[in-house]
């Protein structure tokens, strides 16, 4: 029984965490914040995404990718939540996911190595953001191989090299420079991410060749628990950050950490956070290896995540007291960010009612207490 | 990442389901069994079992089989857990015994105590309670006052304990009383007694709790003697003791308590399905479903966290004060649980055992989490803990 990162993991943890420290911190991101026009994609930082491999985590080796699992992405995409990161790197991410999983081995070829290394840059449209995170609610409709419909609140549409795109009848990518593609800019009230409207008008896609409902959900999965990962690093980084304030911030004589009002609080809040951790390791780890119970898992992670990160970030405007509040202070990236993960790819009320129709209706038996990966054949 | 066990620790589930096929009747895994049997009935019935059970090599999974023990991995200890919880088998009747006192003497006990009181424990040969509240020291433990006066070579204890478990089953208790003056500390002058409860001096009383039974009681000791080499840790350091003691987290892997919170969330999940609700089953209706859920997603989270303190004590780690965050989680678990269990059947919540309606099991359930939250360290007390030693917040 080893319920833990490995010690590769770990190390890319750290290598993303230190580069953040180094090179990508506050003030890189306070930059992004402040210049809501830009592209909110910097060119030095997006570089080192490539460089570093962090692209190329889930691209098959083959493909000049590193071959390695969801847990590995999760390891990232926890730190880049730590570090309200900006740019394109999780649309990237699930775009070379929709190929890897969904295309044939001439479009592996063909996007792929490119999506792995940077030198094109992805985003994704898989359901209508707000709707249940199921195939059924793909925001585009196809007819005749022309793809049609709006796709809200796409992130960084208008940098991308590739839209994926998924219809009632298959996953698509779709160039955005196409005809009948119009993109619309909206401002995100989190700025560490750029907001598109995309409109397609019989729009000529590609369609992926093996693309099936399964696989959409298996998508959007993967998609949900990357979010997940964001917000428990979010969640994480908040709670770190406002204990550290509470140790010095002085009133009454005392510091404010030293209440028991606030001291009790942040307890709960560590058991959260601490959970949500083990949620979203788990899930990531489910998906990868297929575990009968991984849909379960993934709707546990995300329903956790999403209310740890809700409190977290709340709780870190609090407890700082009027400066939480000010745009000066970091608090509201987190809050921010944490608003917008808390929605996509499903938020919490949805994860739970899928839960609920997995062990409610049918045998409460199903998945009865053989939900954990070592035991399968317990009965 | 790796959530398979040893194939040792396997070896060991396999031994331990045979010997619970040919040695747990089907109808003792019943809760029937027990609802037609009196308190003392059931004590005997579990006390012979677990003794039978320690026999076959089953009991101290974890500790050195020269006291006894079965020398076994923390895997081992989290196979036995489960399994035990799984086949619904009789909980001990030695808890605190084996939880606290057991591993404190395994620390800091003289070989002469390691040698009697270990494996008479394991067989359930004494029954040991555990004496720390008192009515005036509940969270505040330091504020204790049981007296005990050495003379000659014996102490003359007098004083009260309360919530005092199998208060009324005991043969001895481990005890704090102050042996000394407290020197400008109320942390000094205490010392940690082992006193016989088989002596005219000590008189145990029931206390009939919330949902009826009297697992626990009150002890009075008027002039009661121990020996003075029935002292654990020495004397005057009965606080030292007590907090080593306390260190100790329960069976040190949460699996078991999951796996038995699991099936109650699966009993519950089963009633929602047969209670109507204005013309279909309450499992239909979308509060109870979000409320189902969100238990079902901490409890989820709870084997998790079991998986991680697994992972955590097969390393040799010391799980120090993290045993505060594991208490607090599913102590608050299972009290919201219980919640949704009334949530579902609403008003048949007072009909406790009303075929079709309600569950015997369920309510005293819910009745019994009431006091997970307060006993061994209530919720505030841990939240404290976890703020100050863990998030290393300032006192």
């Amino acid at each position: 029984m080893d319920f833990a990162l490995t010690d590769e993991q770990r190390a890319l943890d750290d290598a993303v965490r230190s580069y953040l420290r180094d090179r990508f911190g506050p003030s890189q991101v306070r930059a992004v914040y402040e210049d809501p026009a830009g592209d909110g994609d910097p060119a030095e930082l997006w570089k080192a995404v490539g460089e570093q491999g962090w692209l190329a985590v889930l691209v098959p080796e083959e493909y000049d990718g590193m071959g390695l699992g969801l847990l590995d992405a999760s390891v990232i995409a926890r730190a880049f939540g730590a570090g309200t990161v900006p740019g394109p790197w999780l649309g990237t991410v699930l775009a070379a996911e929709a190929v890897r999983l969904a295309g044939s081995p001439d479009q592996h070829k063909s996007w792929l190595p490119r999506l792995a290394s940077g030198e094109l840059r992805g985003a994704v449209a898989l359901h209508r953001p707000g709707s249940s995170p199921v195939p059924a609610n793909a925001p585009a409709t196809a007819g005749a191989g022309k793809l049609s419909g709006q796709l809200q609140l796409v992130e960084y549409a208008g940098g991308a090299d590739i839209l994926v795109v998924a219809a009632a009848d298959g996953i698509y990518l779709v160039d955005p420079k196409a005809t009948g593609v119009s993109l619309t800019r909206c401002e995100s009230l989190d700025r560490t991410t750029r907001t598109w409207t995309v409109d397609l008008d019989g729009v000529t896609g590609e369609k992926l060749e093996a693309s099936t409902p399964d696989v959409l959900q298996d998508l959007i999965d993967r998609a949900a628990v990357l979010v997940a990962s964001d917000l428990v690093g979010i969640a994480r980084k908040a709670l770190t950050e406002t204990v550290e304030y509470d140790k010095t911030r002085v009133q009454f004589g005392k510091p404010v950490g030293s209440f028991q009002a606030i001291k009790h609080d942040l307890a709960d809040l560590h058991v959260m956070v601490t959970m949500a951790e083990h949620a979203t390791t788990y899930a990531a780890y489910a998906v990868d290896a297929d575990l009968p119970d991984k849909a379960l898992a993934v709707s546990i992670a995300k329903s956790k995540a999403a209310d740890t990160a809700r409190k977290a970030t709340s709780d870190m405007i609090q407890y700082h007291g009027g400066i939480g509040y000010t745009w000066e202070h970091d608090a509201h990236f987190y809050f921010k960010r944490a608003k917008r993960l808390e929605y996509a790819y499903g938020d919490a009320a949805q994860h739970r009612e899928r839960i609920a129709s997995v062990l409610l209706d049918g045998a409460v038996d199903q998945g009865h207490l053989q939900t954990d990966g070592s035991e399968m054949s317990v009965g | 990442m790796d959530l398979a066990y040893t194939e040792a620790d396997e070896e060991f589930r396999k031994e331990l389901r045979t010997w619970l096929d040919a040695n747990l009747p089907q109808e003792m895994r019943r809760p029937e069994f027990w609802a037609d049997k009196s308190d003392a009935e059931q004590f005997k019935i579990r006390r012979d079992w677990e003794a039978d059970k320690a026999k076959a090599g089953f009991a101290g999974i974890q500790w050195p089989t020269e006291y006894g023990g079965r020398g076994g991995t923390p895997g081992m200890k989290a196979i036995y857990d489960r399994e035990m919880a799984l086949a619904s088998a009789p909980t001990t009747v030695n808890p605190l015994g084996l939880a606290f006192l057991a591993p404190t003497v395994m620390h800091l006990g003289t070989e002469e105590q390691k040698k009697t009181i270990i494996p008479e424990l394991l067989h359930n040969k004494t029954i040991w309670c555990q004496g720390f509240s008192e009515p005036g020291a509940g969270s505040d433990l330091a504020a204790l006052q049981m007296k005990a006066e050495k003379q000659g070579e014996e102490y003359v204890v007098n004083g009260q304990k309360i919530w005092t478990t199998n208060a009324m089953h005991g043969d001895k208790i481990f005890t704090l009383a102050r042996t000394g003056p407290s020197e400008g500390s109320r942390h000094a002058g205490i010392s940690m007694l082992l006193i016989d409860m088989k002596q005219p001096g000590v008189e145990a009383r029931p206390l009939k709790q919330m949902s009826g039974a009297s697992e626990f009681g009150e002890v009075f000791f008027t002039d009661a003697t121990c020996p003075v080499t029935e002292v654990l840790g020495g004397e005057g350091n009965g606080w030292q003791t007590a907090m080593l003691l306390l260190s100790f987290e329960r069976g040190s892997s949460a699996i078991g308590q999951y796996t038995e919170f699991r099936k109650m969330w699966d009993e519950v999940a089963r009633a929602a399905q047969k209670t109507d609700r204005d013309g279909s089953p309450a499992a239909q209706d979308p509060v109870l479903r979000q409320k189902l859920a969100e238990q079902l997603v901490d409890l989820e989270c709870l084997k998790y966290h079991s998986w991680h303190i697994l992972t955590s004590t097969s390393k040799g780690k010391d799980l120090g004060f993290e045993a505060s965050m594991t208490k607090l989680m599913w102590s608050e678990t299972f009290r919201n649980l219980s919640d949704v269990y009334s949530d579902v059947v609403g008003p048949a919540f007072q009909v406790a055992g009303q075929p079709g309606v309600s569950r015997q099991e369920l309510t005293t359930m819910a009745l019994w989490s009431r006091s997970c939250t307060i006993w061994g360290g209530s919720s505030q007390v841990q939240r404290t803990i976890v703020a100050e030693r863990v998030l290393g917040l300032p006192r």
